[in-house]
């Protein structure tokens, strides 16, 4: 590329930055503002002064005239004489003739060229005392064909009028320099800040998960947009964080029956046993390969559930019916394990989702609470509609929950509790519950139930599914409802 | 049964066909899409089973739906390594009877295969049901056995359906799952087992002949045979 090209690309380049247009736009207004306010300005200037300026020769005029009325010719002449004596600057014109217009009196040399000489008020180019200027001159009514002439030099006014012209240039051209600079500083300072966020987002595409966006307390548009960007990351870390440890699980829970299966039939191999015995460790390996095939399927499942895709599948439906037919489902299993199952009707709560999930999910947490629940003991499931518009699918059981510390991790990939420990499963249930619920745009509680553990599926009222997650940018501050602790700030602001 | 097996994979057909040959039944294979066309347009079989996957432009599914197009109707089973529901749906929509994901076992392909071609011969609406001295009314929603009345809850009812309805086949616990409750998901423990072990303690008293069976690694089979 050339350098004017370059160059010309670079002008581009700024004149198409959102700064350069930001300034242009207000200079642009400036000047209309300027010329708005100097229009009306200089059009009275004019009318006033050009209507005052007639008047008073008018006057002068008249004044002659009577003059000439009481003393004649003579008499005017010397009056006019004795006025022009008196008289410094040449501004003021003044000029007494004969009807053959030969000059009698006054600083004129001559009747100007093609002046015609009836009464009125005219503008005329008049040369005056060896110079060329514009004059505007009275011709006055005199008896007996005498002709009377008044004028004034415009030249006097010419610095005043040249005076405003250039002020008002001066006014734009400050006015679209300091525009320019104050684009240009603009521009440099969101450029500066701009670039700063480039150079980080481009961290975080070579690798570095962590690195955040830079934020100011300031708070300003720049930094609400960068906030919001820097939770979307801790959203994307936290995915890409699940995938690293699905593939450190999987390293781990597939590789240990893989290992089995392998030793198992190297064993086979180089032993050869007997047809029996034979038989019996293919079983086994059959065995060892299902499981390897189970924990690949849920895995699989909870990918595809987690990439959001499924939400195209989503449709209305009643969410109680959905439980109650899970808690029918697995009524016979909780009968053989002598614990009551119950499902709490509360009549047909419809649901936008995908029922399918949400029976898996469902059915996940009755399983676990059926593996944990007392001998004898009770399994609520129930579905509530809250006073502010949250869908809660709750399963309560009576048995030894999970301690306040296990909790967070309970719906970690592949973690068993404590008390899980030999019990079958993959340690995949309830992460499959939490992404279902996630996808509902809602998120896995697991409380206390005194005992035992309430594990619920908590969901957001349907606008808030699509709008973004915690709080709002832009929004006003939120003012705490009088006896609700308050931050200690809040508490020395107020009043009471 | 006479089947054809649409698979590219050489390894994967090889063990197909030696199953399906030692399981009593013929079967033609096709390892490409053009093949597999040309085969099923040319003959009658009693089930299709065809890879999703195939190489070249035309795919399973393509294959099925220029069959569909062309007015055949023989039952297909699709085969396919992709296992989300999404693709399930699309299968069976574009003509497709039956979905099974890779891996599977040999005896669920071989209870799906029997369910599909008895689906495909009776076809004809039925009231009722009977198997040995089991018998039960599709309209009035009744069983009897013998001249005893048996009381069945509802899903329990259509568990028994299903399962006359496939009398003398191998029912696994999937396709229980998927038919009767329509669920097409693992439920992690055996609550079919349960399922199926309540309805057997309605239908078999202990002074009955068994007419449930458990089928070892498999599932169930409904039969009044003795074997």
């Amino acid at each position: 590329m050339t350098t004017e090209g370059a160059a010309g690309a670079r002008l581009r380049t700024m004149v198409r930055s959102s700064a350069f247009t930001l300034a242009a736009s207000y200079v642009a207004l400036g000047v209309l503002a300027l010329i708005l306010f100097a229009a009306p300005l200089w059009y009275g200037w004019q009318v006033t002064i050009s209507e005052g300026r007639a008047e008073i020769m008018q006057e002068d005029a008249e004044r002659l005239t009577s003059v000439f009325r009481r003393v004649g010719a003579p008499g005017l002449k010397a009056f006019i004489d004795a006025r022009v004596g008196l008289q410094i600057a040449d501004e003021r014109m003044l000029l007494l003739t004969d009807p053959a217009f030969t000059p009698m009196a006054g600083n004129l040399p001559a009747w100007p060229a093609g002046l015609a000489a009836r009464a009125g008020t005219y503008t005329l180019p008049i040369a005056l005392g060896g110079r060329q200027t514009r004059a505007v001159v009275v011709i006055g009514d005199l008896p007996g064909g005498y002709h009377l002439l008044v004028g004034r030099d415009l030249a006097r006014f010419t610095p005043l009028t040249t005076g405003f012209w250039y002020g008002l240039a001066a006014a734009i051209g400050i006015l679209i320099m300091v525009g320019i600079a104050g684009g240009l500083m603009l521009r440099r300072a969101l450029l500066s800040r701009i670039h700063t966020i480039g150079r980080s987002a481009l961290a975080i595409i070579d690798g570095d998960l962590r690195r955040r966006l830079p934020t100011r307390t300031t708070g300003d548009e720049l930094d609400a947009l960068a906030s919001t960007i820097n939770r979307m990351l801790d959203q994307i870390e936290q995915l890409f964080d699940g995938i690293r440890n699905v593939s450190d699980s999987i390293a781990h829970d597939l590789r240990t029956p893989l290992a089995e299966l392998r030793s198992r039939l190297e064993e086979l191999s180089l032993t050869r046993p007997s047809g029996e015995e034979t038989f019996a460790e293919i079983d086994a390996a059959v065995v060892d390969v299902d499981r390897v095939i189970r924990i690949f399927n849920a895995l699989l499942r909870l990918a595809e559930i987690d990439a959001g895709l499924r939400r195209s599948g989503f449709v209305e439906f009643d969410a109680a019916s959905v439980l109650e037919e899970a808690v029918e489902f697995y009524l016979p299993a909780a009968e053989l394990r002598g614990v009551r199952l119950e499902f709490r009707d509360v009549g047909p709560v419809p649901l936008l989702g995908d029922p399918l999930l949400l029976a898996q999910a469902v059915g996940n947490l009755i399983d676990n609470a059926l593996k944990y629940a007392r001998a004898n003991g009770v399994v609520q499931v129930g579905i509530e509609r809250r006073a502010d518009g949250r869908t809660v699918l709750a399963v309560a059981d009576d048995g030894p929950g999970i301690g306040d510390a296990e909790k967070p991790k309970a719906a970690e990939r592949f973690y068993r509790g404590e008390s899980s420990r030999g019990s079958p499963g993959v340690g995949l249930g309830l992460s499959l519950v939490q992404s279902v619920a996630r996808l509902h745009g809602g998120r896995l509680e697991l409380l206390d139930n005194h005992p035992g553990l309430r594990a619920q599926i908590s969901l957001e009222p349907r606008p808030a599914q699509t709008a973004a997650k915690g709080p709002v940018p832009f929004a006003a501050p939120v003012v705490p409802p009088a006896g609700l602790p308050v931050s200690e700030g809040t508490a020395a602001a107020s009043p009471t | 049964m006479k089947l054809l097996v649409v698979e590219d994979n050489e390894r994967v057909a090889r063990f197909l066909l030696k199953g399906l040959k030692e399981a009593g039944h013929t079967a033609d294979h096709a390892d490409n899409a053009r093949d597999g066309m040309f085969h099923a347009a040319g003959e009658r079989y009693d089930v299709i089973l065809m890879d999703r996957m195939l190489p070249g432009d035309i795919d399973g599914l393509g294959i099925i739906a220029a069959l569909r197009q062309a007015g055949n109707r023989t039952p297909i089973l699709i085969l396919s390594a992709l296992s989300d529901v999404d693709e399930r749906i699309r299968g069976l929509k574009s003509g497709g009877d039956d979905y099974l994901t890779k891996p599977f076992a040999f005896g669920e392909l071989l209870a799906r295969l029997d369910a599909l071609a008895r689906r495909s011969q009776g076809s004809q609406t039925v009231t009722s049901l009977e198997v040995g001295d089991l018998r039960v009314d599709l309209l009035s929603r009744k069983a009897v056995r013998g001249s005893r009345s048996i009381v069945l809850q509802p899903r329990e009812f259509k568990l028994l359906e299903y399962l006359m309805r496939h009398a003398d086949q191998v029912v696994t616990r999937t396709m229980l799952l998927e038919n009767v409750w329509d669920y097409h998901f693992d439920p992690q423990t055996n609550v079919v087992d349960v399922h199926v072990s309540k309805l057997r303690q309605k239908i078999d008293l202990d002074s009955e002949r068994p007419l449930l069976r458990t089928v070892r690694n498999a599932g169930y089979m409904l039969t009044a045979h003795d074997d």
